[in-house]
């Protein structure tokens, strides 16, 4: 049966299932909406009673559904759905929690007891009292706006978008094609002892595919991924991109990529479009402005930081180009909530991390804003599903277009003698304090004479998050800032995932240190950063 | 506890939902957890938290056709919903020609996973266990900052073939983060066991203390290609990237790193990939073994893989490539035995102790964790990431001070091709990867260092 047969048949079937399938969830939230306020006094009495300072209670619902396709087979079909609560309690300086997917009155109350529990089983030997600032109280509700609920969607469309993608890559001459596509519904409720109850609601959704070419008489492969990120918005977003066109170039640049010439290693000027800068702005500036990383409290995993509260308005961070803002209320943004699950409301608390290439602001939780003098949080607390503990995550945070609103990508490259203009996102790495990345990405244009003069292979751009953003010398205007943005970045331990969104435009980066990644792996390379010839050097020895 | 922590109640559990599938086959999965996670951060515990939890994952076909749906909501409105939903799904999904029937039951061993004071600990118990570790590094006047995770859980499988194994576990995993109070030393040591009488965080604490104190001050030394003893917490990140990476279908479709492995076939008639074979071949040192092994009492893991019987399994021997991870439906195409992903990894060592490993270094490098490994390079598993928490030169087989943290870039299938030396295996935590491994340190010729990083 081809595609289109398939469709046919699965059409009406699909759409009457389609209004059933999510009857369960939908019903679960009307049912905690109505009850939320009797339901949240529950465990937030017993917790006062019990001597908690301060006490929240958060029930959360995450929706999901995920589809893969490969070439045209579709191999994995799951939906799932998790709903529990947690309650937060602060006793006697120390923080407890107790988590539990069962929602019944009588484990609400085992809930405060056993954070309540667990948290004076600390007391006696604190150095330090956990201690929070007072926030206002809100009761508001809040839904994502979204034009198209992807749950609402038929599958058959959804599947049909795969498989268009697939067929359009094989057709152009891809050994292998997989695209993938989920979607994900996070429902939360928050009510604390300050006398705020909170109920929102947002969508995500993330399309991705992957085509590989082969030459199996060389034994060699090349791979392109979509650059098309998550973003924090409905099927609509999925439904506009042209992703059977990429997946046709993605082909073409896979193939191009795999008889490139093998880059030379050494400083290059690098043009790097937001498909790859969002990754190298979340990783050299995202998370090393952390607050609790940055006094300590991720050293065990995730690590410190070199950005530390004394550098505060006084380190040159980028250039007086670099700007780069942290908000919660951008359209799209995968971060973007009108509370935050400390229950800060985040309309108001945008604000700059670097301004004009000074570092200006940390990301703050509740209870953090006293460790550098000031006076509150600015909404960065997530915990990702009912069971985790909330902790500082990141906002949506950005580079802001360049002052010249005409200036094109275009424009950057004509600035560039010799170079590379770097398209999506690939392998990241960075020290746990913020100092070396290293990052690849999916496309390396040659840029030479200010001109894009065929492709690159084996690249890899290494460097130090300051020197980096101090080579910044250009930036494109804000008709070329594009959002892009992780699923899944992870924090803590147990270690949480956390969607984020970063917006950039193309930036260009003077003498930055380009590896050879054929060199790196111990393989004899022809490289040359001359003029393409032809794509007949750089083969492996 | 949690519903289902007894083979008794898993049954039960996924006998429901089983009977309520009409569709052609089923296999269900459920998990429960209670876990109690403990973290401190600059010598002060900074969360508390319990969470009891149930996952049920049901997959339904109708013939070829098949889809997937998880729930931890267990009432009898909620899994009819579950099945109703899932069974709906199916029978919109294209048909997959690469769908398999449910597995058939087989003979599990007994896994050896679970200890029953471990279980039976209390939050009040594991803030005791902890407690001391903190307060020798509030003595020794460095900061700390350590996680403890006590896991107390159960898996079951059942399917329409009439397949039911039930397994419960329990653990206790630790680590420690020691920094100096001028920022420039950090150490960091781990332990993962089953059963709770074997937790010695004293013995974590000083070893993370010990290296932050060792670490500093760094001098800088230059990066380039060196010889190196990477320490069991670095051995276990890049070994489970190779481990993760041996599978047979990749290979076979010319897009793994064992076809750069193999010799290049462009004088050959015919397209190579479905005639050549590296299992047998000789791609690693000949000092390179890695073996599978659930009921090892150091690292168990259980006895089954989606319902494939786990056994003891040489994976790597002598530097031969003994196992690759070959699919249900793959084996079925190619002829071949399904070959399930291992569960744990065992690396048996020379027993040399660290010191004898150090005595044999001229110049060289001791790393003794590594950080934030990715995929630079499928072609040939290379793999970037960083030193971090006590980097050490080695020069005339004897440590001589501090050096700044690397940058490396290396293929753990060239880590195995050029290991000379190992020692005693042991079992520590990964980075990023939770299978149970117990290995040993290793020392390694031509190690890439390819850049030097500030961060301490």
């Amino acid at each position: 049966m081809n595609r289109r047969d398939w469709i046919k048949r699965t059409a009406a079937a699909g759409l009457a299932l389609t209004a059933t399938r999510w009857q369960q969830s939908m019903a679960e939230a009307a049912s905690v909406s109505d009850h939320f306020i009797r339901l949240a006094d529950i465990p937030l009495n017993k917790a006062t009673s019990l001597g908690a300072s301060f006490a929240d209670f958060h029930i959360m619902q995450t929706d999901s559904e995920s589809l893969f396709a490969r070439e045209q087979m579709v191999q994995g079909v799951v939906a799932e759905s998790a709903m529990g609560c947690s309650v937060r309690v602060l006793v006697d300086g120390a923080w407890g929690f107790a988590a539990s997917d069962d929602r019944s009155e009588e484990s609400l109350v085992q809930l405060a007891e056993s954070a309540v529990a667990i948290a004076r089983a600390q007391g006696g030997w604190r150095r330090r009292p956990v201690e929070i600032e007072t926030l206002p109280a809100f009761n508001g509700r809040w839904e994502q706006p979204i034009a198209v609920d992807p749950f609402a969607v038929a599958l058959e469309e959804k599947i049909g978008r795969l498989l268009a993608i697939n067929q359009a890559a094989i057709g152009s001459g891809a050994t292998f094609c997989s695209s993938h596509l989920s979607c994900v519904r996070e429902r939360k409720w928050l009510a604390n002892t300050f006398g705020s109850h909170i109920e929102q609601s947002r969508v995500r959704v993330f399309p991705s595919a992957s085509v590989t070419v082969t030459d199996p008489k060389k034994s060699e492969f090349a791979t392109r991924a979509s650059f098309s990120p998550p973003r924090g918005a409905g099927y609509e977003y999925f439904r506009d991109l042209d992703s059977t066109g990429e997946a046709r170039l993605a082909v073409e640049q896979a193939r191009e990529k795999m008889v490139a010439p093998s880059v030379g290693a050494g400083k290059l000027d690098l043009v790097i479009a937001p498909s790859n800068l969002w990754l190298t702005i979340h990783e050299t500036v995202g998370h090393p402005t952390e607050l609790d990383r940055a006094m300590g409290f991720e050293a065990n995993y995730a690590g410190t930081s070199f950005c530390t509260p004394d550098k505060l308005d006084t380190l040159r961070y980028g250039s007086e180009h670099v700007t780069i803002g942290a908000d919660r209320t951008a359209l799209n943004g995968l971060s973007t909530i009108a509370y935050d699950d400390d229950g800060v409301e985040t309309a108001g608390r945008e604000f700059a991390i670097i301004d004009r290439g000074v570092f200006r602001n940390f990301q703050m939780a509740l209870g953090q804003a006293a460790w550098i003098g000031r006076t509150s949080s600015n909404g960065c607390a997530y915990a990702d599903s009912f069971e985790a503990f909330p902790i500082q995550r990141m906002p949506n945070i950005s580079l802001k277009p360049g002052p010249d609103p005409s200036v094109t990508v275009q424009d950057l490259i004509a600035g560039v003698e010799d170079g590379i203009y770097i398209e999506g996102n690939n392998s990241w790495s960075i020290d746990q304090q913020r100092y070396n990345f290293q990052f690849t990405g999916q496309v390396f244009h040659k840029i030479h004479h200010g001109k894009l003069v065929g492709m690159y292979r084996d690249v890899a751009y290494q460097g130090n998050s300051v020197d980096f953003w101090n080579a910044c010398d250009g930036l494109g205007g804000e008709k070329t800032y594009e959002l892009g943005g992780a699923f899944n970045c992870g924090k803590g331990q147990p270690g949480q995932a956390a969607p984020v969104s970063h917006g950039a435009v193309p930036a260009r980066f003077r003498q930055i240190n380009v590896l050879n990644t054929n060199d790196e792996a111990g393989k004899k390379t022809v490289a040359i950063n001359g003029n393409c010839n032809g794509g007949k050097l750089g083969q492996w020895g | 506890m949690p519903v289902g922590i007894t083979p008794d109640e898993s049954k039960v559990l996924c006998q429901r939902v089983l009977g309520l599938v009409q569709a052609d086959s089923a296999e269900v999965r459920v998990a429960v957890a209670a876990d109690q996670h403990l973290r401190s951060a600059n010598n002060d515990i900074t969360s508390n938290s319990i969470a009891n939890r149930i996952a049920i994952h049901l997959t339904v076909s109708y013939g070829q056709r098949s889809a997937s749906i998880s729930t931890n909501q267990t009432s009898d409105a909620a899994l009819r919903e579950a099945v109703g939903k899932v069974q709906a799904l199916a029978r919109l999904v294209p048909e997959d020609p690469e769908h398999l029937p449910p597995v058939e039951p087989a003979d599990y061993a007994e896994p050896i996973m679970w200890s029953e004071p471990t279980a039976a600990a209390t939050p009040a118990d594991t803030i005791g266990w902890m407690r001391p570790a903190i307060e020798q590094a509030r003595a020794a006047r460095v900061e700390s900052a350590a996680y403890l995770i006590r896991s107390v859980g159960a898996t079951a499988l059942a399917n329409s073939s009439g397949l039911f194994v039930h397994q419960p576990h329990t653990s206790v995993g630790f680590s420690m983060t020691a920094r100096t109070l001028t920022g420039n030393g950090s150490g960091w040591a781990s332990t993962q066991v089953t059963h709770a009488h074997n937790l010695d965080l004293t013995r974590i604490a000083e070893q993370a203390i010990r290296k932050a104190i060792d670490s500093r001050n760094p001098t800088e030394r230059p990066a380039g290609r060196t010889t190196v003893i990477l320490e069991s917490a670095a051995v276990r990140d890049l070994l489970a990237l190779l481990v993760e990476n041996l599978d047979r279908r990749s290979f076979d479709e010319g897009r793994s790193f064992l076809n750069s492995l193999l010799p290049n076939e462009t004088s050959l008639k015919e397209p190579a990939t479905d005639r050549r074979d590296p299992v047998g071949l000789r791609l690693f040192g000949d000092r390179a073994t890695l073996i599978c092994d659930p009921l090892y009492p150091e690292a168990p893991c259980g006895t089954h893989d989606g319902g494939l019987p786990l056994v003891r399994t040489p994976w790597i021997e002598g530097g031969v490539l003994k196992a690759m991870h070959v699919g249900r439906f793959w084996a079925l195409k190619k002829g071949m035995k399904a070959q399930p992903s291992p569960g744990n990894i065992i690396m048996p060592g020379d027993g040399l102790t660290l010191e004898e490993l150090i005595r044999r270094v001229e110049d060289g490098v001791l790393i003794t964790r590594l950080w934030y490994l990715r995929m630079v390079q499928p072609q040939t598993l290379l793999h970037t990431g960083l030193t971090r928490d006590g980097t050490f030169a080695i020069v005339h087989g004897q440590l001589a001070g501090p050096v700044k943290n690397f940058r490396f870039n290396e293929s753990p299938a060239t880590v195995l091709k050029n290991m000379v030396a190992s020692g005693i295996g042991q079992r520590v935590l990964g980075g990023e990867n939770a299978m149970p491994m117990h290995v040993p340190p290793l020392m390694v010729k031509d190690f890439n260092l390819s850049s030097v990083s500030d961060a301490s």
